[in-house]
């Protein structure tokens, strides 16, 4: 699929000429998308909006760099998740939820809000489970990664990511195999360090 | 992993696998177990779906503007500050710089003393230390020396030396006098 023939397209190189109309169109497009991101890694309202911030003013600094390989979405969606990396890292944060920032409250309210998928499990079994994947997921390439989340998380089909990274499919599914791999082998590793910790 | 499998890995991860396929997981205990272990971890990414639509507060367009004011453009430098791969360079970089300043001070320290000799062997030289004393020609390297000398003279140097071992005979002290008129 061409990316540079598009009604999104032309918006891009209009943003690339500095255009501030075709910038908030962009704005107003993805912040909803952008912010669902950030919030379903970290789910912390503040955070997130903080975050989303940085992920707008990076795309209005980079955009010139854009080079319609892939969509914009894809582009944006790489940009978000790289910016709540940088923010774990930059914070020191392994753990996803600590102690200050996480209430009662904030408890009860993620434990109404959590999708359906498994819902007899406790709240602390899951957030030990995300901060495991997250972990997890720090160890892939930035690439490996927004794809793994494409698939897993906006549940995009093989065909579609190849339409959005203009990759052929047999490519993006070598990529998912060796990526899902990938993580098992760095759970394990993960799991085999903590077993050495506690002995 | 089995090829069957692998081509159809996706549709088997989300649930939708061909009757082949099923059958090929009902006698391979390999690729079951491997099925299993990614079915269990795409469970656990999926944990990353944000719970509903979710909405940054009012007027987000206007913080992000204040942001890309605050910010300006991104410095060069910033690749050195915000990549993990910049930062390495940049530490390898100061490693280099203070390996290269530790060298070149000690060259410095090292090079002080040969200096020093090499002025003191012109200076010995040029006033003929080697040579017996009241001989006043020059030999080798002491002839460049850059103390001009009146032949069949003494350097003061020498001279004062000679003073601090031996009683001053008039030939030396004529000598000293002419070196300071010159």
């Amino acid at each position: 699929m061409d990316h540079r023939n598009s009604e999104e397209a032309d918006l891009v190189r209009r943003v690339q000429a500095r255009d501030e109309i075709a910038f908030r169109e962009i704005v107003d497009r993805y912040q909803s998308k952008v912010f669902s991101i950030i919030f379903g890694i970290l789910r912390n309202r503040n955070d997130a909006e903080d975050i989303a911030q940085q992920v707008f003013a990076k795309i209005y600094f980079s955009i010139r760099s854009f080079d319609f390989r892939s969509s914009l979405l894809t582009w944006i969606y790489k940009i978000t998740v790289n910016e709540c990396y940088d923010y774990l890292r930059k914070k020191r944060v392994r753990k996803l939820v600590y102690e200050s920032d996480f209430s009662e409250d904030d408890a009860q309210r993620m434990e109404a809000s959590e999708p359906a998928i498994d819902g007899h499990v406790p709240i602390d079994t899951r957030l030990a489970q995300r901060d495991l994947i997250i972990k997890l997921l720090g160890k892939l390439s930035e690439e490996d990664r927004s794809l793994m989340l494409l698939k897993e998380v906006e549940g995009h089909s093989v065909e579609e990511l190849a339409q959005m990274t203009g990759l052929n499919e047999n490519t993006i599914k070598v990529k998912l195999f060796r990526t899902r791999q990938k993580l098992l082998k760095a759970a394990t590793r993960l799991t085999h360090a903590k077993g050495l910790m506690r002995s | 992993m089995h090829r069957e499998i692998f081509e159809r890995l996706e549709d088997v991860l989300s649930g939708t696998p061909t009757d082949l396929v099923a059958k090929h997981l009902n006698d391979c205990g390999d690729c079951r177990d491997q099925i299993s272990a990614m079915t269990a971890q795409a469970k656990l990414v999926q944990q990353l779906k944000p719970p509903s639509q979710v909405d940054p507060r009012p007027g987000f367009y206007a913080r992000v503007l204040e942001r890309i004011e605050a910010e300006g453009p991104v410095s060069i430098w910033n690749l050195f500050v915000e990549s993990a791969f910049g930062r390495r360079i940049a530490l390898a970089s100061f490693a280099l710089a203070m390996l290269l300043g530790i060298y070149v001070v000690t060259a410095e320290r090292a090079a002080a003393p040969i200096v020093a000799s090499q002025a003191a062997i012109q200076a010995c030289s040029g006033a003929n230390c080697a040579a017996p004393a009241g001989s006043s020609a020059g030999h080798g390297v002491g002839q460049a020396s850059t103390v001009s000398m009146v032949a069949g003279e003494d350097a003061p140097g020498a001279v004062l030396s000679r003073l601090d071992e031996e009683a001053p005979n008039d030939d030396m002290l004529v000598n000293l006098v002419t070196y300071r008129e010159q």
